[in-house]
């Protein structure tokens, strides 16, 4: 049984000036999915997630969003966005506004939810992230993790369609980054479509249903995570996941 | 041998005057402070459009009337705008030349606060499916004014100050009653005095409301 993708890319082309950062990448993304893409760094894992929402235009190749063409200055990237959830290396949680405000915020101005029920769902997800007792501190306040699960609580409230992390806990100390993979568990046992560039390589094993490793710009090889990370097929994958060992 | 004796007795008569002149320079100020805001703020958004005449008209407004003195412009505001057919009260003149002078300042305060919000929340609003104008009014203005909030202290006594200069083209400000009532009375040294300490409170109150103002705005103060 195959479903109809979520999110097609077809031979996409990414560059900064004359530089390739994606060179010719197509993949598909089917509902239910948690993709986990790997690869060294400065290999476009980021760099293609952003180009998933918009925030960088593209120079060759197509990206369709549930039938939605993807283009970077259309006005209709904003129908796109609405339905995709982004969570950020750096949190990038808004610092005037309290972690239940930084929920509330998107459902009110952007999906038109009154503000009561955007701040009752705020509370419900503050709750399911393990931060109720958070609720009214401002960012500058939180830990690393603590920030990291607000802002995924943040792209939860609006029911996204499809949740895309950019290296997640990357930024993170050592013992906050299990509080923030124990949550993605969770969203990931209620099958949501997932997209995450990660470098957490027993997270992916566990939790990704497929692995893409990447490198300079190209899908070099994908498969099962497990028998991936096992038996790479590619002697770049080999290299990649030797060095990551130590 | 010295003649001189400090009193204020001759003054009394004038102090009705000053009441007004107090109110007088009070609306000049607030009226100016409000004005060169907004100004400030289109002027500062436009410095940073992708559109390079915009940023240059903005660049050439703000270079203009940062590098030209504001008695300049009031002349120009007071004796220039009739011959091209524009009537105005000293207080409307006065009120054009202050605010396009301080406007071009409050643009550069605006900007350095436009500059500090980190790229990363343009891009968060922008990947929660916000408009442009949705990301400036929710996530960059909150964080620009709060960023601003201190350097405004200063710019907010420079224009209270600044507007004494509006007596030049007939404003009946503090100043204007200081000129008017030392030559009636011949005691200068007093209204001086008088005029001075009148400002000193003026500003003091200004700057105390934004510091009370600020504290019910931004109660973290991170």
């Amino acid at each position: 049984m195959t479903q109809a993708p979520v999110l097609k890319i077809d031979t996409l082309t990414k560059k900064f000036g004359s530089r390739t950062i994606i060179d010719g990448i197509s993949m598909d993304v089917t509902p239910g999915e948690i993709v986990c893409l790997v690869g060294p760094s400065g290999t476009g894992k980021s760099t293609l997630l952003r180009c998933v929402n918009g925030l960088e235009d593209i120079q060759g190749g197509r990206i369709v969003f549930e039938d939605e063409p993807v283009r970077a200055h259309s006005k209709k990237i904003i129908d796109v966005r609405k339905r995709v959830g982004m969570i950020f290396q750096q949190f990038n949680l808004y610092p005037h506004l309290t972690a239940r405000q930084n929920i509330v915020l998107a459902q009110v101005v952007v999906h038109g939810v009154d503000r009561r029920s955007a701040t009752e769902r705020a509370d419900e997800l503050l709750a399911r992230v393990r931060l109720a007792h958070r609720a009214d501190a401002y960012p500058a306040r939180l830990s690393g993790g603590e920030q990291q699960r607000v802002a995924i609580a943040r792209a939860l409230a609006t029911n996204p369609h499809m949740l895309m992390f950019d290296e997640p806990t990357s930024a993170l100390d050592p013992e906050t980054v299990g509080e923030v993979l124990a949550v993605m568990r969770e969203i990931a046992e209620e099958r949501r479509t997932m997209l995450v560039v990660t470098h957490e390589m027993r997270f992916a094993a566990e939790v990704g249903t497929r692995m893409v490793f990447m490198d300079q710009g190209k899908i070099v090889e994908e498969g099962v995570p497990r028998e991936l990370l096992a038996q790479p097929r590619t002697e770049r994958a080999q290299r990649f996941l030797q060095s990551i060992r130590h | 041998m010295n003649s001189f004796s400090f009193s204020l007795r001759a003054i009394v008569p004038y102090l009705g005057e000053l009441q007004t002149a107090v109110l007088v320079t009070l609306a000049m100020s607030l009226a100016t402070i409000g004005l060169s805001l907004a100004i400030g703020l289109v002027f500062a958004v436009l410095r940073q459009s992708r559109s390079a005449p915009l940023r240059w008209f903005a660049t050439a407004y703000v270079e203009f009337f940062r590098n030209t003195p504001l008695l300049v412009i009031l002349y120009f505001a007071y004796f220039m705008m009739p011959v091209i057919g524009l009537r105005m009260s000293p207080f409307q003149s006065g009120l054009v030349g202050m605010t396009l002078h301080f406007g071009a300042y409050m643009t550069e305060i605006l900007r350095a606060g436009l500059i500090a919000v980190p790229h990363g929340q343009y891009e968060a609003g922008h990947s929660q499916g916000m408009t442009n104008f949705q990301i400036l009014r929710h996530i960059v203005l909150p964080q620009v004014i709060r960023t601003i909030y201190a350097p405004l202290g200063n710019q907010l006594i420079t224009i209270i100050l600044g507007s004494s200069l509006t007596s030049a083209i007939a404003v009946n400000d503090i100043a204007a009653w200081m000129q008017t009532t030392g030559s009636d009375t011949f005691r200068y040294f007093e209204t001086f005095l008088i005029a001075a300490i009148v400002y000193a409170v003026l500003c003091q109150v200004i700057n105390l409301t934004r510091i009370y103002i600020g504290r019910a705005l931004f109660p973290d103060n991170r």
